[in-house]
């Protein structure tokens, strides 16, 4: 038995959890300004699937992976242009627009891989070391034992998404972008009576939204699989969607959800090589941890606030 | 007058918004084939008429694929008018339809039972399991209010995953080559309707009887006409006194039910063992029926006719010319957006309210003048 957790967790252990997380942690991020707008994205798995493949595709033709992760996230912005065109403009419902997004991710890419490479399903045969994203061993802490093996050597976009964080959370809190996505999520009619274009504030959260999702696709595509492949994506769009609601629309709270997620997948695996067990029933566990996250947080926030509004009302008898 | 005027806007409408998404599926084939006429063909008019050499004639056994693509995609796109109808996003269909067949192969394998009896206890239990599937994000809105849309997302991967590991740990025929179950006892298969390899079974008649019992119990009875009304306006229906949560989670229940049965009888009529290795994708193209329906069950046979027609149009591109089979995702999507968008040809539309005030302006000022008279 000891055998199993020293081969479960260790050092490695804790580093996959931060690998698995950065791309979930991305999304949500995505998912939390779209949400904070009021246009709740549910596309981000489309999304992911589509930027992952051009990431790929462009990093192959130009021979930089810089410029790869850079058009990712270019057609990420263009696929949350394309979906405020049809919510806001034409007036699909967000959740259909999100949902066609999600079909476009799913077939639509190996459409667009033949269109584009003539190759079927998948780009291994298009990758090479040089266009992955490169880690990045960071001088001083990769010398110090257990701390250096987890905090050093990720990727520069593992780093990106945990720094994204505070910058996601400085924008909706501290500048006039942020402020005015937040009052358009809370009250439209009265972000409009104070003279702010609701729509044009919800343009500006779906094409973040779509930046976000862009990094994280670039990141699954061009680094976590090294290439790309249908299904890679496998539901880190909806997880993220998950993340977002159990952390409350706050970035650091997404990010601790996020990183529960990262450490179910871990966990899995790391399980499913070990003799004896169902490598499928492990696989189901992220997910059920999501449900379980999401019962038991929006449970307790709900309790919360009917403890407030009950502390409230009391306070009124006196 | 009036009335007629915007029903028929409405049909233009819904037609253009095809014709769009036709239209943009035929820009990505004109980008991607390098014989875009012969992947046209393929797509649009060979799904009815086959070609050899100079003379077309009519294809009725390919007529008859399309009505078996039907079979499942009906009893999805129902279940999703029901579910949608209450406004309630779950996406849990697809999970159903993959429970449903399972647990139905599974009394089709290993419960026998007289000819007769089998199919019809394996397809009810099956739904069963289906309704299930839906009830639990709808209970999870309902009593702790945890979103049904991401929760019903997570729950189809759960699902998925359960029946692989008992498909490949316990159930698997360990002698074939891929991963399958032992095959059916042959008292549990449905029937087919016609001779020839279409698969057209009477699970087709099933599933038009159920169009029927859906649209009588969507708008001749009062389940369905609350279902509808908290669609509408749920405080509305809260302050008339309905029981807007248990007609809530009645509703899932009910579209998961049909989602449950589709997934029964499609393996059951389809294959002799079950082979499924992932979610079959039948819940996502209920959501475009249901969408091309506008939540009515009575247009579902032709909305899933038409997507059923389009995929077996793509299939044939993919064999025939250069294009994947995938193009039927673009195809979708396209229609999906178009034909929900409220807002779509609007232009048009306040132009006919604009002339049609008009017009009734100008017959009250005809009225007025000859009553001056």
């Amino acid at each position: 038995m000891s055998g199993f957790w020293s081969t479960v967790f260790n050092a490695d252990f804790v580093f996959a959890i931060f690998r698995i997380t950065a791309p979930i942690l991305f999304a949500a991020l995505g998912a939390i300004i779209a949400e904070k707008a009021g246009v709740t994205n549910i596309g981000l798995d489309g999304m992911m699937s589509i930027s992952a493949l051009f990431g790929t595709l462009i990093s192959y033709w130009t021979q930089s992976w810089l410029v790869g992760v850079l058009g990712a996230v270019l057609v990420g912005m263009i696929l949350g242009l394309m979906m405020g065109f049809f919510a806001l403009r034409l007036r699909t419902d967000i959740i259909l627009t999100g949902i066609a997004m999600n079909m476009l991710g799913g077939g639509g890419t190996i459409f667009l891989l033949y269109m584009f490479t003539g190759l079927r399903g998948n780009t291994s045969s298009l990758s090479s070391p040089n266009i992955l994203i490169p880690t990045l061993n960071i001088p001083v802490l990769k010398d110090i034992p257990v701390l250096g093996s987890i905090f050093s050597g990720h990727s520069v976009l593992t780093y990106l998404a945990f720094i994204l964080v505070f910058v996601v959370r400085f924008m909706l809190n501290r500048t006039s972008t942020g402020l005015n996505i937040r009052a358009v999520g809370e009250n439209s009619d009265a972000a409009r009576s104070v003279g702010i274009s609701v729509k044009r504030v919800q343009y500006i959260a779906l094409i973040m939204s779509g930046a976000l999702a862009g990094f994280g696709g670039a990141f699954m595509s061009m680094y976590y699989s090294q290439s790309w492949n249908v299904g890679m994506i496998a539901g880190r769009g909806f997880i993220a969607l998950a993340a977002e609601a159990m952390g409350r629309s706050q970035p650091v709270g997404a990010m601790f959800s996020s990183l529960i997620f990262g450490f179910a997948q871990a966990l899995e695996t790391r399980v499913s090589g070990i003799q004896g067990v169902s490598s499928f029933l492990v696989a189901a566990i992220p997910y059920l941890v999501t449900i379980i996250g999401l019962v038991v947080f929006v449970w307790s926030s709900r309790r919360k606030a009917d403890k407030r509004r009950r502390q409230i009302s009391t306070s009124d008898w006196e | 007058m009036y009335k007629r005027r915007m029903v028929a806007f409405n049909i233009l409408r819904g037609l253009a918004a095809i014709i769009l998404a036709l239209a943009v599926a035929a820009i990505f084939i004109f980008l991607a084939s390098d014989e875009p006429f012969e992947a046209l063909k393929q797509l649009l008019i060979a799904p009815l008429v086959s070609f050899r050499g100079e003379t077309a004639a009519f294809n009725v056994q390919s007529l008859y694929q399309i009505l078996a693509l039907m079979i499942p995609t009906m009893f999805t796109g129902l279940g999703v008018c029901v579910m949608f109808s209450a406004d309630m996003f779950n996406l849990g269909g697809e999970g159903a339809v993959m429970a449903g067949g399972f647990v139905a192969a599974l009394i089709g394998i290993y419960l026998p039972m007289p000819a007769g009896v089998h199919p019809v206890v394996a397809v009810l239990v099956g739904a069963l399991v289906g309704g299930l599937v839906t009830l639990i994000p709808a209970l999870l809105r309902v009593k702790v209010g945890a979103s049904e849309m991401v929760s019903s997302l997570m729950f189809n991967y759960v699902v998925m995953y359960i029946i692989m590991h008992y498909l490949n740990n316990v159930f698997a025929d360990r002698s074939k080559g891929s991963t399958q179950s032992f095959p059916f006892i042959e008292t549990v298969k449905i029937p087919q309707l016609v001779t020839g390899g279409s698969r057209l079974t009477y699970g087709f008649l099933i599933a038009l009887v159920f169009v029927v019992i859906t649209a009588i119990f969507m708008y001749r009875t009062r389940w369905g006409y609350q279902i509808r009304m908290i669609g509408i306006n749920s405080n509305f229906a809260k302050y008339s006194g309905m029981s807007v949560a248990s007609t809530l989670i009645l509703a899932q229940f009910i579209g998961g039910l049909l989602s449950g049965m589709g997934g029964a009888i499609e393996v059951l009529g389809r294959y002799n063992t079950f082979l499924w290795k992932e979610l079959p994708g039948y819940g996502w193209t209920g959501i475009t029926i249901a969408i091309l329906a506008r939540n009515n069950p009575a247009f579902v046979p032709f909305a899933a006719f038409f997507l059923a027609y389009l995929d077996r149009g793509c299939q044939l591109m993919s064999t025939h010319s250069d294009v994947p089979s995938e193009m039927i995702a673009i195809i979708q999507a396209s229609i999906f957006l178009f034909f929900a968008a409220e807002q779509f040809l609007s232009g048009a539309r306040q132009k006919l309210v604009v002339k049609n005030a008009k017009d009734e302006l100008a017959a009250m000022e005809a009225e007025t003048a000859q009553e001056g008279k």
